[in-house]
């Protein structure tokens, strides 16, 4: 009698799994808002990073240097609660969704400033030299193959995003982890609650970076390797 | 005459002003709450079988029922938020939710943040042995002589694994650990263990109902009283609460929630 496992407990396993899986629709949702958000902030952070002048290149270096230098629960936190305070009022969603942008662009902006610098400043010279002005170089040249650059370091991004979504958890989303807790709790079997979570995560990011590299594959220019 | 208008226009005026501001600014939480027509009450939905979810994820508990029980009386709809347990505190703070339950015990440090119903359920811990048992239990710690079953995972069974095991005083094959409470009291009639610890409700209960069993200790060991979180100094909200809990104590739902949630 010791311990012996419920009678009920497989096909209660199946409804907890599609319990689970019902989080992972959260799980995309965050990843979907958190991703762009974080490109469109790091992209534009990248540009003023590596084309403005003196003092805006310096408040980019320190945006990145604060936003990396602090744990993203903690940034989630401290962001959750201005996002979603007495001014603004957002759902526990899209304030968590939106700090998880918000962290991940210092990284997104970091990778992007790579992928700028690595088009190399010389394309730029040559560009102003035919007549065009800075903002038209970038638009036309320097951007459409800085991208395509960033795609593989940028797919490292996605899939540490993904994972990541799992931290707004702490702010009451309930996305795969918090369900695969609760299967825990109530089915007392912490080694399949956590296999299925694992397992979900894993088919995620997979899908994912194998997309990007498609991506990659398609659009890559035949004067880069 | 016209003075009459002039003042009859500035009270018309100013009667909508105020009914504006009236309808938009309730007097303190509690009206607050009302007036939305929905109580936000914040659970960490991994703790049975006080709160957690069943296989449609519809949460579970009793907790759960019994917050159910007080949104109703409060004349509100209920809403769930479900947060990791270390959150719930931080969110009544900042306003996130209006109130917390979550097996909450009252502590004089989390007082200082936030505030707490009255206890709504003291969870005792009972002994219970067969009839006829010829032992001697003065001092909660005397169980460690004899063979003891428990339920795995609840504080009875960290009581026991911390005070009495981890301490070299009660010898691990000595204790029992079953699924169920009432599996546990079918093994202490048949003499399979000696003692049995539990909650005091669902104890009394199953000795009732199954016979040939006494209990023969019971006291505050391994948890205590159980509270409602709610915001600071809300004492409207406190209160209200405080009142419903009282009637539910009077009328014995708690104690029929006692028994439908730990007897098994």
């Amino acid at each position: 009698m010791l311990r012996s496992p419920a009678p009920t407990l497989y096909p209660m396993l199946s409804n907890f799994f599609s319990y689970i899986v019902q989080g992972t629709a959260i799980t995309i949702g965050v990843t979907l808002v958190a991703l762009p958000f974080g490109l469109l902030l790091g992209l534009l952070m990248a540009l003023v990073h590596t084309y403005g002048g003196k003092i805006p290149n310096r408040l980019a270096a320190i945006y990145s240097l604060l936003l990396r230098g602090v744990p993203p629960i903690v940034l989630l936190f401290i962001l959750y609660f201005i996002l979603s305070g007495k001014v603004i009022n957002l759902t526990p969603f899209w304030a968590g969704s939106l700090s998880l942008g918000i962290v991940s662009s210092a990284y997104q902006m970091e990778i992007l400033r790579g992928a700028l610098l690595a088009v190399g400043g010389g394309q730029m010279t040559a560009a102003r030299a035919i007549g065009m002005s800075r903002l038209q170089a970038i638009q036309t040249i320097v951007l459409p193959q800085a991208l395509r650059l960033a795609i593989p370091p940028w797919s490292n991004e996605a899939s540490i995003v993904l994972k990541d979504s799992s931290l707004v958890y702490a702010l009451g989303v309930p996305e795969i982890l918090r369900r695969a807790q609760q299967l825990s709790a109530t089915t007392q079997q912490p080694f399949l609650a956590y296999g299925i979570a694992a397992l979900i995560y894993f088919v995620l990011v997979f899908a994912t970076n194998r997309a990007l590299d498609y991506l990659s594959e398609r659009t890559k220019l035949p004067t880069h390797p | 005459m016209k003075r009459i208008v002039v003042l009859v226009s500035l009270l018309v005026v100013a009667s909508i002003l105020l009914s504006a501001c009236g309808g938009s600014t309730a007097a303190n939480h509690l009206e607050a709450i009302k007036e939305a027509g929905v109580i936000k009450v914040g659970t960490s939905a991994d703790y049975p079988p006080f709160e957690s979810v069943d296989e449609n994820g519809n949460k579970v508990g009793f907790d759960v029922d019994l917050m159910t029980e007080i949104a109703k009386r409060l004349g509100v709809e209920l809403e769930w938020v479900d947060m990791p347990f270390d959150s719930l505190i931080a969110a009544v703070q900042e306003g996130k939710i209006d109130a917390s339950i979550s097996a909450f015990n009252y502590s004089e440090e989390r007082d200082q943040t936030i505030d707490f119903s009255d206890a709504y359920y003291t969870s005792e811990d009972a002994f219970t042995v067969a009839e006829g048992f010829a032992g001697t239990i003065t001092n909660p710690e005397d169980v460690a002589a004899y063979k003891i079953g428990v339920q795995t995972g609840t504080t009875q069974d960290s009581w026991l694994t911390d005070t009495l095991v981890a301490t070299g005083k009660l010898p691990e094959e000595n204790l029992f650990r079953y699924d169920r409470v009432d599996q546990a009291m079918l093994d202490l009639q048949n003499g399979r263990i000696e003692v049995m610890m539990s909650d005091f409700v669902p104890a009394q209960a199953l000795v009732e109902e199954l016979g040939g069993l006494t209990i023969v200790y019971n006291g505050v060991l391994s948890s205590g009283p159980m509270n409602i979180v709610i915001p600071n100094g809300d004492a409207e909200l406190q209160q209200a609460i405080n009142d419903i809990l009282k009637q539910l104590q009077e009328e014995g739902f708690i104690d029929e929630l006692a028994v439908k949630y730990f007897a098994e």
